[in-house]
């Protein structure tokens, strides 16, 4: 199988601090892929790496096949968005979205053409003559999207394009990344620190910290088996640890009694982690007949957050835990500060993580 | 509690602070008239005399209510005038290209390709020869330019020349020292802009496939307009006036407007002087008016064309 974009074994190190370690990555074609991480985990420095704005110290860059780690950015069919847009101010929409294929020479006749053919696909229709500080956010987002997207790049690099947008209309440019990533099937690479935006956008995505990728996964994947602790408290709203002792058979030996959880090979005696999202308890007289576990704790106070409820539970050992309960019912019971309840889960629901 | 009077210039203050309007008008009133005073009343009394409004009475001007254009007829009637006028526009046309040339690449050195936290430093040391008075640093080109000097020694030894050349007294030591001299005020507004200029811009156009050549003709640039206007606005219309440079290390064949300007009021003497002079001093401001409108028109449109 061909890859749109190949990393093996990058580094990068600016002075003393190494930015990139080791980084291998392969990115299908017409993939949505993120690269997800807190500030300074090295995603910013792969993606210029990618687009030639970095050279990395180690390592070999492929795209389409072709070995482009010593190409000059102007050379590799790229196209990027950055964080700041970085649209040319003394232009206008259409000399902007125009400078790509004017640079590879296309005849004027042709540009104009495919220009309005990406207004469309971009909803700017009858845009271009308007310069580019008179548009709002937005609008300036898909003009720079429009300007990468012109070129028919082997691949489109995103730098967290969507930062400096209001929530609402960052929900919904999110939606239209990924319908436009449909409609012009071409290789995205989307750099962001924003969980929401990478589980709502990629149908892959990569974890990153210090440098050096955590996971590499589905949002589905990544949410249900993150690999270590970081990526479980990264991805997702909130997650809770049970620390304990693996015992033989899929049982857990905590503070808290025996628990059932996944059976695992080569755990056995280990002190391990169990990781358990809020939304997979079952509380009071909705545990069904067949649960694998059931504790109980003392709610300390809910929250009512529309379409659920939060309700912070202590335990008998005095850990906090977080619980989500869907609230599909008008008058639904909300349980009260203070009461005490009884919390199932299924093992399956749960994670194992190593320390 | 007993009623207190404040003293008047509380009260005064008071009044300014609380109003809005009063701030504003002592804010621009002041400048105002200073620029009324030193700025407007020179120039149209420099006005009333090249229009011969006065005429002189023993050791006094005296106003007369008349208006003439004889004084700019006799100006150009008088020997050298209209070539000394196309000479300065001469002069200040080369060293504007001459210091253009000169100052974008250190400009875009300095502020595209220099880290940051090195720029200060460097400006700084650009500047130093100008803390030396500029009498000074003229004289020095002088004994650089002589004919036993400096430059003409290294010339000589280096076997470039056989004799000694005649550098000083040409237009050629004019227009050198005139862009060394200016040179700093085109560098400047150059710099200012392109430390500025947004580099990401430029990395945008190399991912859009331009070169590195393609991103400063299409990109740099465009973008460095302003800067290059404001610097050859500034080095320009001093340069047309400039008369010192020339008398310095120039000669009897670089005689200058501002020379002409100068010899009229302090050789020349008398209403005759003051009106000439007057009268080439406005010719001075009308073509420098004119000009800098029709270069801002046209370079200046060149930011919206892109």
């Amino acid at each position: 199988m061909s890859y749109a974009v190949e990393l093996e074994n990058i580094s990068k190190s600016f002075g003393e601090v190494q930015a990139v370690k080791n980084v291998s990555l392969k990115i299908r074609k017409n993939e949505f892929f993120s690269l997800l991480g807190p500030s300074g985990c090295g995603k910013t420095t792969t993606l210029r790496i990618i687009a030639g704005l970095e050279f990395p110290d180690t390592g070999r860059v492929m795209l389409n096949d072709e070995d482009v780690t010593d190409l000059p950015t102007h050379k590799r069919n790229i196209g990027m968005v950055f964080q700041t847009l970085a649209l040319f101010p003394h232009m206008n929409v259409y000399d902007n979205i125009a400078f790509g294929l004017r640079m590879r020479k296309v005849p004027e006749r042709e540009i104009r053409q495919r220009v309005k053919e990406m207004l469309e696909i971009v909803r700017m229709e009858g845009f271009e003559k308007r310069k580019i500080n008179q548009l709002s956010g937005g609008q300036r987002q898909r003009v720079a999207l429009a300007r990468a997207l012109i070129i028919k790049p082997a691949v489109l690099l995103l730098d967290e394009p969507l930062g400096a947008l209001d929530l609402k209309i960052r929900q919904h440019m999110m939606v239209e990344l990924k319908k436009i990533q449909k409609e012009v099937g071409t290789t995205f690479i989307y750099v962001t620190h924003d969980q929401t935006e990478a589980m709502v956008m990629s149908d892959r995505m990569a974890i990153m910290k210090d440098g050096v990728i955590q996971q590499i996964g589905s949002p589905h994947n990544v949410y249900m088996r993150p690999v270590n602790k970081f990526v479980a408290l990264f991805i997702g709203d909130a997650i809770n640890f049970i620390e304990g002792t693996y015992k033989d058979k899929g049982v857990l030996s905590t503070d808290l009694g025996d628990l059932k959880v996944p059976e695992l090979s080569g755990y056995t005696g280990k002190s391990v982690i169990l990781a358990i999202r809020p939304e997979k308890f079952f509380l009071e007289n909705n545990i069904p007949s067949d649960i694998d576990n059931v504790i109980e704790g003392r709610v300390i106070f809910s929250i009512f957050r529309g379409s659920f409820v939060e309700y912070r539970v202590e335990l008998d050992n005095g850990q906090e835990m977080v619980i989500f309960q869907p609230y599909l019912v008008a008058g639904q019971k909300i349980y009260e500060d203070g009461s005490r309840i009884k919390i199932g889960w299924y093992r399956d629901s749960a994670v194992i993580l190593s320390h | 509690m007993s009623h207190r009077r404040e003293p008047w210039y509380i009260t005064i203050l008071d009044r300014i602070r609380s109003s809005r309007r009063i701030k504003v008008f002592l804010l621009v009133f002041l400048p105002f008239i200073y620029l009324i005073i030193f700025f407007f009343a020179p120039f149209i009394i420099a006005l009333m005399y090249s229009l011969g409004m006065f005429k002189q009475v023993v050791y006094e001007f005296v106003f007369q209510p008349q208006i003439s254009l004889e004084y700019y007829y006799r100006l150009f009637q008088y020997p050298g005038v209209l070539v000394a006028i196309q000479r300065s526009f001469y002069y200040a046309i080369l060293t504007t290209v001459g210091t253009f040339l000169l100052s974008y690449p250190v400009a875009y050195y300095l502020g595209v390709k220099l880290p940051d936290k090195y720029q200060e430093m460097v400006v700084l040391v650009l500047f130093t020869p100008f803390w030396v008075n500029f009498l000074l640093r003229i004289y020095g080109m002088r004994f650089i330019f002589h004919e036993l000097g400096f430059l003409n020694m290294i010339l000589t030894t280096l076997g470039i020349v056989n004799d000694p050349i005649k550098i000083l007294g040409t237009d050629t030591a004019v227009i050198l020292v005139m862009i060394y001299t200016y040179v700093i005020l085109m560098i400047l507004p150059i710099y200012g802009v392109l430390e500025k200029l947004d580099k990401e811009l430029l990395e945008a156009a190399a991912t859009l496939g331009a070169s590195p050549v393609k991103t400063f003709l299409k990109v740099t640039l465009p973008l460095s307009v302003p800067g290059i206007l404001a610097g050859s606005l500034l080095v320009f219309i001093p340069a047309v006036g400039e008369f010192v440079i020339p008398e310095l290390v120039g000669g009897a064949n670089t005689v200058t407007l501002g020379t002409v300007i100068y010899n009229f009021f302090l050789r020349v003497k008398g209403t005759m002087g003051w009106g000439l002079g007057s009268a080439a001093g406005l010719i001075y401001i009308g073509l420098i008016l004119v000009l800098s409108y029709l270069y801002i028109r046209l370079v200046g449109g060149e930011i919206r064309l892109g």
